[in-house]
């Protein structure tokens, strides 16, 4: 028979992962609202962002408990910090692929999804988002190095993005306000890699005790 | 193990040891006591005499000895004694010794001291003259002499405590380094002490035993693992924390999952519909849902496995249901299909019917209606007649006899009766190539071919040709038909085989196309069990093979 502590962490693992698939579904939820239009999505981001914030609460909870009845040290005490902070990048996603649904629908209207890069955006965005959890999952550091490297990438999308649009703008084609909508969108795909960026980092932190940062 | 017995035999020794020391003692005591008497006795016999010869004062050289010599008369008075003054000394009629020596001639009596701590002896002798004669002497008490030999014994006992200690060491460790030696793996080959035997024997007949089990729980096991690799079925079983405990090679294969770590199964999969599963199962109740992965379709079934009224686990299996879930769809595309078919040439029909139905029309317009309806009735009929035939090659064994067939010939009777069709446009039909026997079903063949270059004259532009070429090798023949039509865009080249698919569907109906003629021939070739080949160049031309192994 384990002990209580095993079986809690082992209880804290599961819950993580199934937040972070909670997150997967809600971005990629959203992107197919924004992409295919697809409207029945609105309702499955909604409903997952709204699980990921039970989720966030659950799990903060059993942090807690843990943190007060078990004081764990050491490579213990680095896992359950770790998850304290993830799970605040991961709610924040929820929030962000719940806010892209809320205006998802008027960006598709002008049309211009098509002729801008946001697709490849949201692609990036959500393959950040599958690494950071896979890795969390498998527990890879390699593949978390990568989600960091990866984030270039979206930044780089978001500036392609963003002079796509003033020029859009400039030339008065479109819909000015879907040209806004847009460019708020791609904020949140830009904002949801630097959390998917930071999922990454505190796998790296849980595993190895060190920031991927201080190896710059 | 090897300090119990290492106590027990310093302890043996050690008891042994004083014991032997208190008895020695005791004997020796006796035994000096003895001796004293005994000297006392001769002693006393030699002053006797000398008495006797020299008298009274004969005692007087004996004076500041450590013996002391008294001598009494019959009566108890004391005449003269070594030690003490004659005339202070009481009556010694009553001392046990004197007594007796008045009685008998002799006696003796021990006694103690005040203190204990001296003992004394005495040997009273009746000489001639009646006068009593005794010899006493005193001795140290046992207590006395022990004490007195307390720091021999001391040295002498830890000397023995010593030795003790080392033998018991050594006698205890040369017991047990055999017993750790024994050589369990077979109990039955040690002759080391007698006295195992009994439980080596027990032991080999136990180990036996274990080893009957382990065989067969490997066994168990093998038999597991076989029937669980060889499923097709993916096969996962996790604790009640959810944690993987077994697995086999389909539910990775199914799951696409390279290599697995240790810990939880959402590890494979944590798409809502896998997490759903096993949160479900693990709660207690039977569970089942669908997950897509990529384009394939998997059923998850899993089961719950309890233990004392607890969930202790559960065993999920994975089924691909793709192939189901896809026949499924086609299956359903088909009936729509084919009621939209079918319904278009009846529409047509119902709506010409109803009008010439209200009368006022012109006689000319009747004909021109009934040839319309004419026309769509055909239509129908081979629409319907299509469907039979590929609903008859669906169900393989619907009783056709196989026999060898000529390719050749049969193609030369197929392309003669389209030669009138093919005339209006002006296109040509060679059958070029030689003889080649295969086995099959002649009618399926024919209808195989019938199709093949009816399409190949419809598809075809106006003064076109059309090749039927029939050649054999060493085990298979080759049936190609040729032509100069229109051609197959590539994109479409995979789905010209699907039932009512028609790359244009309004140039189909124009030439009477049915959606069918190609799906025929896919399945009457699947009955055959032939390969099919498409060629195709849009604006060029097609050429669809069929290899048939030889008869």
């Amino acid at each position: 028979m384990r002990n209580r502590f095993d079986e809690q962490l082992n209880n804290l693992n599961n819950e993580l992962i199934t937040m972070g698939a909670l997150c997967e579904e809600a971005i990629s939820a959203a992107v197919k609202l924004l992409i295919e239009n697809d409207h029945v999505m609105k309702e499955n981001v909604l409903e997952s962002d709204k699980q990921i914030d039970q989720k966030e609460r659950d799990i903060e909870n059993l942090c807690m408990k843990l943190l007060m009845q078990q004081q764990p040290v050491a490579s213990d005490l680095r896992t359950i910090s770790s998850a304290l902070k993830m799970i605040s990048d991961m709610e924040r996603i929820g929030d962000q692929a719940s806010d892209i649904a809320e205006i998802a629908e008027y960006a598709y209207g002008s049309g211009m999804q098509s002729e801008i890069h946001i697709a490849d955006m949201a692609r990036a965005t959500i393959r950040m988002v599958t690494d950071s959890i896979e890795s969390f999952v498998k527990k890879d550091t390699e593949l978390a190095y990568t989600v960091i490297e990866h984030d270039n990438i979206v930044d780089e999308l978001f500036d392609k993005v963003r002079s796509e649009l003033i020029s859009a703008i400039e030339s008065k084609t479109a819909n000015a306000e879907a040209l806004i909508d847009l460019i708020m969108i791609a904020k949140y795909f830009e904002r949801i890699g630097d959390h998917a960026e930071n999922i990454a980092e505190w796998v790296i932190y849980s595993i190895t005790g060190k920031h991927a940062k201080d190896d710059e | 193990m090897n300090s119990k017995i290492f106590r027990s035999n310093f302890i043996t020794s050690l008891l042994v040891l004083i014991v032997t020391i208190i008895l020695i003692f005791g004997v020796l005591f006796e035994y000096f006591e003895n001796q004293l008497t005994n000297e006392l006795k001769s002693e006393a016999t030699y002053i006797s005499h000398a008495l006797e010869n020299e008298g009274e004062e004969y005692i007087d050289n004996f004076k500041n000895e450590k013996k002391r010599i008294t001598l009494i008369d019959k009566n108890g008075v004391v005449l003269a004694d070594t030690s003490a003054n004659e005339d202070e000394l009481d009556n010694h009629s009553d001392r046990d010794e004197v007594k007796e020596a008045m009685k008998d001639g002799s006696g003796t009596s021990v006694r103690y001291s005040n203190t204990l701590m001296e003992k004394t002896i005495y040997y009273a002798v009746r000489l001639d003259n009646g006068n009593i004669l005794r010899v006493s002497t005193t001795q140290q008490s046992i207590i006395v002499i022990l004490l007195g030999l307390i720091y021999p014994i001391i040295i002498i006992l830890v000397i023995a405590l010593i030795i003790t200690l080392i033998l018991s060491y050594r006698v205890s460790k040369s017991i047990i380094n055999p017993i750790n030696a024994l050589d369990l793996e077979h109990p039955e080959n040690n002759d080391t002490y007698e006295e195992l035997t009994p439980l080596l024997k027990k032991i080999s007949a136990q180990k036996r035993h274990i080893n009957e089990q382990i065989r067969t729980a490997e066994q168990k096991q093998e038999e597991f693992r076989l029937i669980t690799e060889n499923m097709t079925e993916g096969f996962l079983v996790i604790d009640n924390q959810a944690n993987l405990l077994t697995y086999n090679s389909a539910a990775l294969k199914l799951l696409d999952i390279t290599d697995v770590q240790e810990g939880t199964v959402l590890m494979l999969n944590r798409t809502k519909g896998f997490r759903d599963t096993v949160h479900r199962v693990l709660t207690g109740e039977h569970s089942e849902s669908t997950i897509n992965i990529d384009d394939k379709h998997y059923n998850l079934i899993a089961n719950p496995v309890y233990e004392n009224d607890r969930v202790i686990g559960a065993v999920i299996v994975i089924l691909d249901v793709t192939e189901y879930t896809n026949r499924e769809k086609m299956r359903s595309e088909f009936t729509s299909n084919v009621s939209h078919e079918l319904k278009s040439p009846l529409t047509s029909i119902s709506g010409f019917a109803e009008i010439m139905m209200a009368g006022d029309v012109p006689g000319e317009t009747v004909v021109d209606f009934s040839k319309t309806i004419y026309k769509e009735a055909q239509r129908l009929i081979s629409l319907v007649s299509d469907i039979i035939k590929i609903s008859e090659l669906d169900e393989k064994n619907s009783g056709f006899e196989q026999e060898p067939v000529e390719l050749f010939e049969l193609s030369k009777s197929v392309t003669e009766r389209m030669k009138p069709v093919a005339e209006k446009r002006n296109i040509t039909l060679n059958v070029l190539g030689g003889t080649a026997k295969v086995m099959g079903v002649s009618k399926i063949l024919e209808e195989m071919i019938e199709n093949l270059v009816d399409n190949a004259v419809k598809y075809n532009k106006d003064n076109g040709t059309v090749d039927v070429i029939v050649t054999s090798s060493d085990n298979t023949c080759e049936l190609v038909v040729r032509d100069t039509g229109i051609g197959i865009p590539q994109s479409e080249q995979s789905r010209v085989f699907e039932r009512f698919y028609c790359v244009d569907k309004s140039h189909s109906k124009l030439v009477g196309g049915t959606g069918l003629g190609l799906s025929i021939v896919k399945h009457g070739a699947m009955f055959h069990g032939a390969q099919i080949k498409l060629e195709s160049t849009e604006g060029k031309g097609t050429s669809i093979s069929l290899i048939f192994n030889k008869a």
